[in-house]
């Protein structure tokens, strides 16, 4: 037992790891005697190489932490603002040729704390009481908006490089040669972290951490929020922009490649627990030594190619599975209780299924006029993106129950739809016809179902953000060691073959695409159901607070299992239709991070706890069809551009709005459109009683030096949301609007 | 976020720029002509033939016969009709397909795009083919194969043909789209893909697709097990020579994709078998490493003190290997640093560290733009001395679409040119050159030619260094040689 945990500390940890590491290195060079060999220079180069890696990985890890211990957010897009300063640390020195330090000074001093404020002041601040998923995405928004943004402002046509510091000069340790850039990014590192670690053992550093284990009692004590708020993020901006500008001379400079260190500096923060730095930049020397060592002593070829991008995920899941989460989130349960919301009959979202059929009748078969355009049939390029725009819609509703519901999220949608797809392709295509059965895709859902228990089971102990980094190595993991190994069968020419139903093929891509309709529908049935049914409650439950819902005698575990499982079954046919609307499959391209990420992210836009928001995964999809008819029908150049613009940023952009309605935009237009349908009295009722509210003044605007009259006294207790005992007559009223009961309208 | 897949991409295409040509060595040479027929119909500039010098045994010139020439004009009292899709009667569309507009990479093969748009502009600006202009549709791909397949549905619709594309993944429902488009008349006769380059095993094996740039690999082929290659030997003969001893070094193989790999492998095992270059290791290289990562290979040659590196990736990984072997003190004395066409670019040029580097191009350099007139005209229709690459096969696979439809006018008239057509006379192209810039490729065979020249970088330009008169290719058939195995287990990362 104490060995066990001894395995919980980061040391512990890391010394495991690296055990396990060399007896695989041990074990495979006694296997492989082609190897280069363990010559002391080989040694040595690779130590100093890993170090000097680490510390790349260590300075972004570190910028992560202090973020996250000072706000409570972790920061997705630390990557993205280094890959930009990095960009416009180029842009000075080579390409309009400023002297290093100028540009060092600009871009880490001025732009990069700039940077920081504006994500603070601008949109980090607002998250402060938002839920973590909320914030979490939020950054991942950022991310997006960043990176598209380089992409236009710094095309890719010719590749960029950025010099090293001192060139290649470099000096000699024992038999190794050490260039005066590594060199200094060890040391960058070192310092960053030990001031850091002065800071935060300082009274300023200690109020700094203060701040973000309850911000109201910090600031009762002398502590100012905002100011440590905007420190933090100004820090971590500084600390993000010298990360990429030293990491950039050893990559291209690509918004891809610099934003792909990502998944190791996470590991690296987990590894520090989130909130140690010296512990961050241990961990990110280790993961940078053994990956070096991973790659110098050990061939990775024929079937197990891609297997070295499996470090990361390793070390991360490891990490996350077994060390202590650093903060238990007890001070946000209360502040993260979902309000209650009449939910969808499912008589209701079977009317919004028969109505969603026939739109897309109308609008494929070019049924609708609209007197001034009439936009005509789809042709065989519309109905193709269309089919794979439902089959990502299939994939992204996967969410809803796990991540919407049950609050497990999620990144790696793509992982099970991968495994779905292998399914599928592994024993439903392996007949002998031109045709398999739609009723296959049955067994594909539950042939898929016990990944997602299997996941359940390990993942078990964790929530919020460790959850979520599991998620991420979890499908780093899948990407990099089973899709692209032959025995999943993705790597040959393959192909996905069309449905039929009972006998009927449905081989035309505008059948397919009906197809996909429908089961969509069928899907948003059957989750309506789920969701009213006590699974659906007890899901809500658990969401809402894993220990109260352990009191009234809910099994958190087996919740768990069982929505992990429906998860992946409905993930897992996802993939399965994804193969089929594609024809076939890339091993290293389907089912991958880039593309799971942007699922998540247009789900939370739409709304995670909404089956219609996964219409919001065809975004993407819709503009493009949109920007192709309006440049055949000849629209004019600014419209095009509108049009391009949401096109490339509307998802980034669309998770930053989530600062101000974070339920989605589902939620939003359900409750403000809800009062149109006829039999939706009570949604009409809470509409006027919203805006009735609205109307009333605010609590300063009452007036204290005047007698306060019995609608004063109501108004007050309205916007304070507390019971009137002073009002009998207005206690049921002002009690339910205060808990913020709202109706929604999907 | 995950491996760089765009960078995995270039690394792809730079690769299968290394893996030449699938003719066999009993296939001759054939020197027929690779220009359109001159005839009046034809105005295009017809490119010089260049000067026959043969310079020993081994050493061929890229020849071509003048094509006939005849006076009657062909479009003379012809009432143009709408022949098929993409023919109407003043116009004749064409299709280019590349991945361009990836939101994280834009821009990326622009130069097929642009090469394609260059060799229509300036068709139409000399009056035509098949009398009437081209237009040129243009599709982004964006590295996605939904849109790689849109752009065969797309072409299906309204093109007669496709020209000079840069796909990367083209799923089988494209290759459906491409071989089974029905025509005017309804019959599924598909319409020809004359690509800039195939990567896809599915792609290079189409009987519609006819590449300039040739496949390495026998057809068909089902993706995984083995497969006849050819390797290209060519440029490591020479190396030999130059070094004056048995090579050995390491080879730097781009591992982002299986379709690189599988692409690198057999010239490495064909180095091998025919005993040119001994291993001293052979390391995946992805897009997305860092320059550190190419310590572990500096380490290996100075370990197994290697005469030669040769890179099988882009340029960027030649630039990494370079400058880490400075950094790391690697005495280059003695090492001959080997890459391809992928390094044949400006930023390759433009970097001091990789000075001195030898590569191969299988057509002329645009440093000899005097020596050959269709070159030339390339260049100035596209309005820079050093375009991307990708824009030459581009151009010249509208060459060999031109060639086709002139054909066709001169055996059937101006409403002879249908899909049908097409593909019947871009498959008797057994020998193209255009006029002795590239190496001449039999398009039926899918082969490449066995020509080669080299350079070296020098002082921020390119050099020639073999065959030593300018306006030459080496094109000896021993250049290639066969190999047989299944590529992707040869790796052994």
């Amino acid at each position: 037992m104490k060995v066990l945990q001894r395995l919980r500390s980061p040391l512990g940890l890391s010394i495991f790891i690296f055990i396990v590491i060399a007896a695989f290195v041990i074990w495979k060079g006694r296997e492989a005697p082609e190897l280069a060999g363990f010559s002391v220079e080989q040694v040595a180069t690779a130590l100093f190489i890993g170090l000097a890696i680490g510390a790349l990985y260590a300075l972004y890890a570190t910028g992560i932490v202090v973020v996250y211990t000072t706000t409570g957010i972790f920061n997705f897009s630390q990557a993205a603002v280094a890959a930009f300063c990095a960009f416009l640390y180029w842009q000075l020195r080579v390409d309009w040729h400023w002297a290093a330090l100028p540009a060092l000074g600009v871009v880490i001093l001025i732009v990069a704390p700039l940077i920081g404020l504006i994500l603070d002041r601008l949109i980090m601040r607002k998250l402060e009481d938002a839920p973590f998923v909320i914030q979490l995405l939020v950054t991942v928004g950022v991310m997006y908006f960043i990176l598209i943004g380089i992409g236009q402002i710094w095309p890719q046509k010719t590749p960029r490089k950025l010099p090293a510091f001192y060139g290649t000069k470099s000096f000699d340790i024992g038999p190794v040669n050490l260039t005066y850039h590594r060199a200094i990014v060890l040391l960058v590192a070192i310092v960053v972290a030990v001031a850091l670690r002065l800071l935060f053992r300082s009274r300023r550093g200690v109020s700094m951490r203060a701040v973000v284990d309850n911000r109201s009692l910090a600031a009762l004590t002398g502590a100012k929020p905002d100011r440590v708020s905007s420190a933090a993020w100004a820090i971590g901006s500084m600390l993000a922009a010298t990360a990429g500008i030293l990491i950039a001379p050893e990559l291209e400079l690509d918004p891809a490649n610099l934003n792909s260190v990502l998944v190791f500096a996470f590991a690296a923060a987990v590894l520090g627990q989130l909130r140690s730095l010296p512990l961050a930049l241990a961990g990110a020397l280790f993961l940078g030594v053994s990956r070096q060592f991973l790659i110098t002593f050990l061939k990775f070829g024929g079937d197990w190619t891609f297997a070295r991008d499996g470090v990361a995920p390793v070390v991360l899941l490891l990490a996350v599975l077994a060390l202590p989460q650093s903060r238990l989130q007890v001070g946000r349960v209360t502040r993260n209780l979902k309000p209650i919301e009449r939910t969808t009959r499912v008589w209701e979202a079977a009317l919004g299924g028969v109505v969603l059929i026939v739109l897309f009748l109308a609008l494929s078969g070019g049924w609708l006029n609209f007197g001034i355009w009439d936009p005509g049939a789809w042709n065989e390029i519309g109905l193709n993106r269309a089919r794979v725009a439902l089959a990502t819609a299939f994939i992204g509703m996967s969410l809803v129950p796990l991540t919407g519901w049950a609050g497990q999220l999620n990144f790696a949608p793509m992982a099970f739809a991968g495994w779905g797809a292998y399914l599928h392709l592994r024993f439903a295509l392996a007949g002998e016809g031109e045709t398999v059965s739609v009723f296959w895709l049955l067994f594909v859902g539950l042939l898929s179902a016990p990944l997602g228990a299997l996941v359940a089971l390990v993942a078990s102990r964790l929530s919020g953000l460790y959850l979520a980094l599991a998620s991420i190595a979890f499908l780093e993991l899948m990407a990099s060691l089973f899709f692209p190994h032959p025995a999943a069968g993705f790597r040959g020419v393959h192909k996905f073959k069309p449905f039929d139903v009972v006998g009927i093929d449905l081989a035309t891509r505008r059948q397919f695409m009906m197809l996909l309709v429908v089961l969509l529908v069928i899907a948003i049935i059957v989750l309506t159901a789920l969701r009213r049914s006590r699974y659906g409650r007890r899901w809500v439950a658990m969401h809402n607070s894993e220990a109260a819902a352990a009191t009234v005698g809910i099994g958190v575990a087996s919740t768990k299992v069982i929505v992990y499982a429906v998860s992946a079954a409905m993930a897992g046919i996802g993939g399965a239709l994804y193969g089929t609307a594609n024809g076939s499959v890339d091993a290293t391209r389907t089912f991958i991070l880039d593309t799971s990420i942007p699922i998540v992210l247009l789900m939370a836009i739409g709304g995670m706890a909404y089956p219609i928001a996964a219409l919001f995964t065809t975004f993407q999809v819709l503009f493009q069809a949109l920007e192709a008819r309006l440049e055949d029908a000849g629209a004019p150049s600014w419209l095009l551009g509108i049009v391009t613009f949401f096109r490339l940023f509307g998802p980034g952009l669309g998770a930053i709005g989530m600062v101000v309605n974070q339920r989605g935009a589902a939620f939003e237009t359900g409750r403000q459109n809800a009062r149109y349908l006829p039999w939706r009295q009570d949604a009409k009722a809470e509409y006027a009683a919203t805006k009735a509210k609205g109307r009333e003044p605010e609590i300063g605007e009452l007036g204290l030096c005047r007698p306060f009259a019995a609608a004063d006294v109501v108004a007050l207790d309205r916007k304070l949301g507390v019971a009137d005992d002073l009002a009998p007559g207005r206690h049921r009223q002002g009690r339910v609007e205060g808990a913020g009961v709202v109706v929604a309208g999907s | 976020m995950t491996r760089k897949s765009w960078a995995g991409a270039l690394m792809a295409l730079a690769l299968v720029a290394t893996a030449c040509g699938r003719d066999t060595a009993t296939a001759p040479v054939q020197e027929t002509s690779a220009q359109p027929p001159a005839e009046s119909a034809s105005p295009t500039a017809a490119p010089e033939p260049v000067a026959s010098a043969p310079a020993g045994g081994d050493t061929t010139v890229a020849e071509t016969a003048a094509p006939p020439v005849t006076d009657a004009d062909p479009c003379a009292g012809v009432t143009l009709e709408e022949s098929d899709i993409g023919v109407s009667a003043d116009t004749i569309t064409v299709l280019v397909m590349a991945d361009v507009g990836s939101e994280l990479a834009p821009g990326l093969f622009q130069g097929s795009i642009d090469g394609a748009k260059a060799w229509a502009e300036n068709v139409n600006a000399n009056g035509g083919i098949g009398c009437r202009q081209v237009e040129l549709l243009e599709w982004d791909s964006k590295i996605n194969p939904t849109e790689g397949t849109n752009g065969y549905l797309e072409a299906c619709s309204k093109a007669l043909a496709m020209v000079g594309s840069t796909t990367l993944f083209i799923p089988p429902e494209a290759i459906t789209s491409l071989e089974t488009c029905p025509n005017k008349a309804g019959e599924p006769v598909g319409f020809a893909d004359i690509p800039e380059r195939a990567v896809d095993s599915l792609h290079q094996c189409s009987t519609h697709v006819f590449t300039l740039a040739g496949i390495n690999g026998s057809c068909p082929y089902a993706g995984t097990g083995e497969r006849t290659y050819e390797g290209f030997l060519g440029p490591f003969k020479k190396y030999t020579e130059m070094a004056g001893a048995p090579l050995h070094g390491i080879y730097m193989v781009p591992s982002d994709l299986p379709s690189t790999i599988a692409s690198s492998m057999p010239t490495i095992r064909t180095l091998n078998q025919e005993g040119l270059v001994v291993s001293d290791g052979e390391f995946g290289v992805s897009g997305g490493a860092e320059q550190a990562a190419f310590a572990e290979y500096v380490a290996a040659m100075k370990t197994a003190g290697s005469n030669i590196g040769i890179n099988g990736g882009n340029d960027q990984a030649m630039i990494k290997l370079r400058t880490e072997a400075k950094a790391q003190g690697l005495d280059e004395s003695g090492i001959l640093w080997a890459c391809s066409l992928a390094c044949y670019t400006d930023s390759f040029r433009e970097n001091p560290n990789v000075d001195g580097t030898y590569l191969w191009l299988p057509f002329l350099p645009f440093e000899e733009r005097a020596e050959q007139a269709d070159l030339d005209t390339f260049l100035t229709a596209m309005g820079t001395d050093f375009p991307q690459s990708w824009s030459v096969l581009a151009w010249n696979s509208g060459r060999v679409f031109e060639q086709a439809v002139n054909a066709i006018v001169a055996a059937d008239g101006p409403n002879g040119i249908t899909r049908a057509r097409i593909l019947e006379e871009v498959a008797k192209v057994t020998a193209f050159d255009n006029g002795g810039w590239l190496g001449s490729v039999d398009l039926s065979q899918k082969s490449l030619s066995s020509c080669f020249v080299m350079l070296q970088l020098n002082g921020g330009s390119f050099e020639r260094v073999y065959p030593a008169e300018v306006g030459t290719l080496d094109c000896d058939a021993s250049n290639k040689a066969i190999w047989t195995g299944d590529s992707l287990t040869e790796f052994k990362g």
